[in-house]
């Protein structure tokens, strides 16, 4: 009944309207306007509001179907009303099934052009072909005749006929929104990624909503053209479309259904009334428009939400997750146990590859993953981990190589289908619908599987088995409680979960999870790790996560990839004993190359002192507490696991990612909180990971770039071009080379010597090793060597070896915060020692 | 005599090309820098041609072709600094909604000053009349709007990728964040991206004054049409935009000729046939944020 109220509220305006509007001076002609402009505007908010497709062109369907309707009349059903109606209906039903399914092949911003372009299509074809249109006149010759004994003509009448259309359009809708259709389409509009691998077929219930809500839009139009004897072209055209979306924003396209409808309504009388006096009513209206939308996004209805909250303010966060209830040791619930397979292997990759242009980010991996196995996948940042599983679960489809599920190809095939196929997956960057409900995000998943995912018209809450289902699996998951918590509020620990529930409900008979403790405290990692033992009890799962420890601790088999290729595969105590696994992580102990002194004098004051500092990229914590010393003289390394916050610290130091909370002393000044620019002029020189060299551009250029903004000749190292290309005579020869076309080492030595060409007191180094050949390594090593006595030096590096035997001390960090400290020395040829502190 | 006309209208294509370009290249750099697409963008091509009829009384045709676009594009700054700087790292959505208002806003404001009666403005003598070239016949005109249609082309090409300019805004449009690190602010930047694509679109609108009806609803008009470029092209795609405006505008031109009615409706078809063989457009990149 509840879900009815929308209807009897509408049921009572339209009941009162007739008498209302006489009071300040309309008519019963903007009464029907008013209900005709409703129902256009409930049909493009199916698309604005529920799916978060904007549409600029919904006044082509509008016309359209109003021509469509006149012009069988006119021709083909004389008298007749309710005909010309389903005929011009149909029309735009099958018009935009066709435009749809082209248009909706791009997405966002681009799909938004395209409906912009329609409008004007239509406009110029309905202006311009006199012959069928009447052109600028309009078409006219037909009439509203007889709806059996009654007479439409009368204008009374017509206003109760077209209630009646409105609100069964509104009872249509209100079902549609409470279906598991409905619900698909916010799902959409929250993460269409997520969507896509939960299993729905995106772009299906895209044309369908765009079918729908371009049919009802078209009704509105036929109706409007019987009410006023007369189809114009305006009524296509660019600025109509317009004046539905501006009612619709105004009105709130969230909130209730009913938003659109308050738009419509402030629209039509804010113009009658305002166009009485004054004929520049639309450019008010505009200015309200953009008023809206740059203050009240959320429309009026937006305002009275928030009135209304004021009033009765929500529990706090901390109140709310108090409610939550944790039972330990539950066992997978039964209806997400699979069959029992044929035994053998469940997932095989066979020799997969896949190629980014000319990098090849995977090379012929395989691996196998058996009934009842907990697989893990491990290696350092850019083995291709991730990419692999982007492989499996459909978001790439492999250059090359095979990859079956219970032995069916699924290689190749959209998100969706190997969804359906099997695959459930979680992501590396937690992926909600941040918008809706911990509930909604886990039953959304469930319904996806569900025979009546398509429904348009039952009740999601008639589903029994779905919401029974999505119950049992919060309980599983530990979030039961607080299930009416929207995504966005949960804490990091608590969007993890839900991540890993997703991916659960799909009812996978294999599941992929990429780094599920990533950023967890101990206690979360600890009931983590046990739901994933539970969860692979009865279905396997592969795992990818840097938690090397805890992962071979749980994992029955691990496969081992490093530079796109697998290395190896075994048990976790034969890839333990591994020694190339042990060579990736932790390095030989003996390095390429030796530095030639490291007697600088470090005793001065400190140059950089950085204090408890704490970022954060959005909700996930990185940076927690972390804090380090540098002085003159010295070169220090930053160490610890993928993860560990070792970029971000970089960056929060560079100004590019703001700290929340914590010191960075620098020189005399406070760099914390001032932005990129102003920390680079202070004098830190950055070289981030990749090189950032810009592409398109010369060598020259992009030294030019760095001496761009920077003061120079005063404190601090200065590289005058000739000292660069003294360290570095191979950018000489390639000074107007473009930089695409540079080797790696070249781009590296480009980069460093464009950070450092200007004046620079502290250089920052975010593996600068990285894939660079043995020979550019050692050229590069002795330059950073010389390099020591004339300005400090970061450097976070992944190879061991070559960071321990260049630098003088080392940081080690996990979870966000320094460790350890030492001298390098300690580390560099104490292989057990260097495990103890930085790996197993 | 049939292939002599074809290749006029071809020619006269390239004209309407050359000053669709005007537009859509500025519309495509506002794009690139900011990430906005710039639905008012018609509003300064409007008010470009209607500052050139008012102005001419007191500066003459020249001055005023010259000087109003410095105006729009003085207006830009406003334009930069109070809406779009707001929006930058918004959902692009709300910025379409945004610069679709002002649109709004811009074509009833030019109603309530100038009204909504179309301006008549005429040609100065000394630039009308025809060009005989063999046997073919050329507006004068239309040869000096193409030749300065193509020294803008040039003139940005060389700002882009010759000058310190060009290569901080380029540099800004791949990596933001190794800009700023490098001490460079690029807010001033924006600024002038900004100015420079409205001030193009003012110089569209100034120089079309004369052989077009000045109305309200030209900005309306013509941002549609560089939007079916923009989007033939690829966003953000010089030479995809370059291309496509010199297309559009032929095709344009040569159903003209052919099938007058159509001669609108012939870029939409295009555009769709484009889409649905190269759905980025015809050099367009795939850029994430526009696509979500």
């Amino acid at each position: 009944m509840q879900r009815l109220r929308p209807l009897l509220i509408a049921a009572l305006v339209i009941v009162a309207l007739p008498f209302v509007l006489p009071l300040v001076g309309l008519t019963s002609s903007t009464a029907t306007q008013i209900l005709v402009l409703t129902i256009a505007a409930l049909g493009l908010n199916m698309m604005m509001g529920y799916t978060g497709l904007v549409s600029f062109g919904h006044a082509a369907w509008f016309g359209l179907a109003a021509y469509a309707a006149a012009l069988s009349q006119k021709h083909l059903f004389h008298g007749q009303i309710l005909l010309p109606i389903v005929v011009g209906v149909v029309f735009v039903g099958v018009l935009s099934l066709l435009v749809g399914a082209l248009m909706l092949r791009r997405r966002g911003v681009y799909f938004a052009l395209m409906t912009l372009a329609l409008s004007a299509l239509t406009f110029s074809i309905s202006f311009r072909w006199t012959a069928l249109t009447g052109g600028e006149d309009g078409l006219g010759g037909f009439d509203r005749s007889t709806l059996l004994p009654i007479d439409l003509s009368n204008n009374q009448t017509y206003y109760w006929f077209v209630a009646v259309f409105t609100l069964a359009v509104l009872y249509f809708l209100i079902r549609v929104v409470n279906s598991p259709f409905g619900h698909t389409l916010v799902a959409i509009r929250e993460n269409q990624l997520r969507a896509e691998f939960q299993g729905f077929e995106v772009r299906r219930v895209k044309l369908a909503v765009f079918v729908l809500s371009a049919m009802i839009t078209g009704l509105a139009g036929i109706l409007s053209g019987f009410q006023h004897y007369i189809v114009t072209a305006e009524s296509t055209s660019i600025e109509f479309s317009g004046e539905i979306l501006a009612m619709v924003v105004i009105g709130g396209m969230h909130g209730s259904i009913l938003g659109p409808a308050v738009g419509v309504l402030f629209f039509v009388t804010f113009r009658e009334l305002l166009s009485t006096w004054s004929s520049d009513w639309l450019f008010w209206f505009g200015l309200i428009f953009v008023g809206f939308v740059m203050y009240l996004p959320g429309g009026i209805v937006g305002i009275v939400d928030k009135i209304r909250r004021r009033l009765n303010p929500p529990p706090e966060e901390a109140a709310a997750m108090s409610r939550r209830k944790i039972y330990e040791g539950l066992a997978l619930p039964e209806g997400l146990r699979p069959a029992e397979g044929g035994g053998g292997d469940v997932l095989v990759v066979e020799g997969v590859s896949k190629n980014f242009g000319g990098i090849q980010a995977v090379r012929e991996a395989s691996l196998r993953v058996g009934a009842g196995e907990i697989h893990a996948l491990i290696g350092p940042n850019g083995a291709g981990k991730t990419t692999l599983f982007n492989l499996i679960s459909g978001r790439y489809e492999p250059t090359e190589g095979a990859v079956t599920l219970e032995g069916r190809p699924i290689a190749g095939l959209t998100p969706a289908r190997i969804s359906h196929a099997g695959i459930g997956r979680s992501f590396q960057i937690t992926s909600l619908f941040d918008g809706i409900s911990i509930e909604e995000n886990i039953r959304l998943s469930v319904q996806a599987k569900h025979p009546g995912r398509f429904n348009l018209w039952r009740d999601v809450s008639s589903y029994g088995d779905i919401n029974a289902e999505t119950a049992e699996l919060i309980r599983f998951l530990g979030l039961e409680g607080i299930e009416d918590t929207l995504g966005a509020d949960l804490s990091y620990g608590g969007q993890r979960l839900v991540d890993l529930g997703i991916a659960l409900a799909t009812r996978p008979r294999m599941i992929l999870l990429d780094e599920p403790l990533a950023g967890l405290a101990a206690a979360e990692r600890e009931r983590v790790t046990n739901l994933v033992k539970r969860m692979a009890e009865h279905i396997p799962v592969l795992i990818v996560e840097h938690d090397i420890d805890r992962v071979l601790g749980l994992s029955d088999q691990v496969t081992v990839m490093n530079d796109g290729a697998v290395l190896m595969t075994g048990l976790p105590s034969e890839v333990r004993a591994d020694k190339r696994v042990q060579e990736i992580y932790t390095g030989t102990g003996t390095p390429a190359v030796t530095p030639r002194a490291k007697d600088a004098d470090t005793s001065g004051p400190p140059l950089l002192k950085v204090e408890n500092l704490h970022s954060f990229y959005g909700k996930s914590h990185i940076l927690n507490g972390a804090g380090i010393e540098i002085r003159e003289g010295e070169i220090v390394a930053l160490l610890g696991r993928n993860g560990a916050g070792k970029s971000t610290f970089l960056k929060t130091l560079t100004g590019l990612v703001t700290p929340r909370e914590g010191q960075i002393r620098f020189g005399d000044q406070d760099l914390a909180g001032r932005s990129a620019p102003d920390c680079a002029r202070a004098g830190v020189g950055y070289v981030p990971q990749g090189r950032g060299v810009f592409s398109g551009m010369t060598v020259a250029d992009n030294l030019a770039l760095g001496r761009l903004a920077r003061p120079m000749g005063g404190e601090g190292v200065y590289w005058s071009e000739e000292l660069i290309f003294e360290y570095f005579p191979r950018l000489k020869e390639r000074l107007n080379a473009h930089a695409d076309f540079l080797s790696g080492g070249e781009q590296q030595m480009l980069a460093i010597a464009r950070a450092l060409s200007a004046d620079v007191k502290l250089l920052l180094l975010d593996e600068p090793f990285e894939g660079l050949a043995p020979a550019v390594i050692e050229d590069l090593f002795r330059v950073l060597d010389r390099l020591r006595a004339e300005l400090p030096i970061l450097i976070v590096e992944h190879n061991l070896d070559l960071v321990l035997a260049l630098s003088d001390r080392v940081y080690a960090m996990e979870n966000g915060a320094v460790f350890h400290e030492g001298a390098a020395s300690e580390l560099l040829h104490d292989l057990d020692y260097r495990k103890e502190i930085l790996w197993l | 005599m049939q292939i002599v006309f074809l290749f006029e209208q071809v020619v006269n294509g390239l004209v309407l090309g050359g000053y669709y370009l005007l537009i859509a290249l500025g519309l495509s750099l506002i794009f690139s820098v900011g990430g906005i697409v710039n639905l008012s963008h018609g509003a300064f091509y409007a008010l470009g041609a209607y500052l050139t009829v008012q102005l001419t009384g007191a500066l003459g045709f020249g001055g005023a072709v010259i000087v109003s676009p410095f105006l729009v594009a003085l207006l830009g700054i406003l334009f930069e600094r109070f809406i779009l700087r707001r929006f930058y790292r918004e959902d692009p959505i709300l910025s379409l909604l945004v610069t679709f208002g002002l649109a709004l806003v811009a074509e009833q404001a030019i109603r309530m000053i100038w009204g909504a009666a179309p301006l008549p403005y005429a040609l100065p003598a000394l630039v009308r009349g025809p060009v005989f070239v063999g046997e073919m016949i050329f507006s004068k005109y239309r040869l000096i709007m193409l030749a300065v249609s193509a020294l803008v082309l040039v003139g940005i090409w060389l700002l882009l990728n010759k000058t310190s300019f060009g290569r901080v805004v380029r540099a800004g449009i791949q990596n933001p964040d190794m800009v700023a690190a490098l001490g460079i602010r690029l807010q001033p930047y924006m600024t002038a991206v900004v100015m420079l694509g409205v001030g193009l679109a003012a110089l569209g609108g100034a120089m079309f004054a004369p052989i077009t009806t000045v109305h309200p609803a030209m900005g309306a008009e013509i941002l549609t049409i560089a939007f079916v470029v923009v989007i033939i092209g690829g966003l953000g795609s010089f030479w995809g935009v370059v291309l496509a405006a010199l297309l559009v505008g032929v095709v344009r031109g040569i159903t003209v000729h052919f099938l007058p009615a159509a001669s609108e409706a012939s870029m939409y078809v295009l555009m769709f046939l484009v889409l649905m063989f190269r759905p980025r457009g015809l050099m367009g990149e795939s850029i994430e944020k526009f696509e979500t």
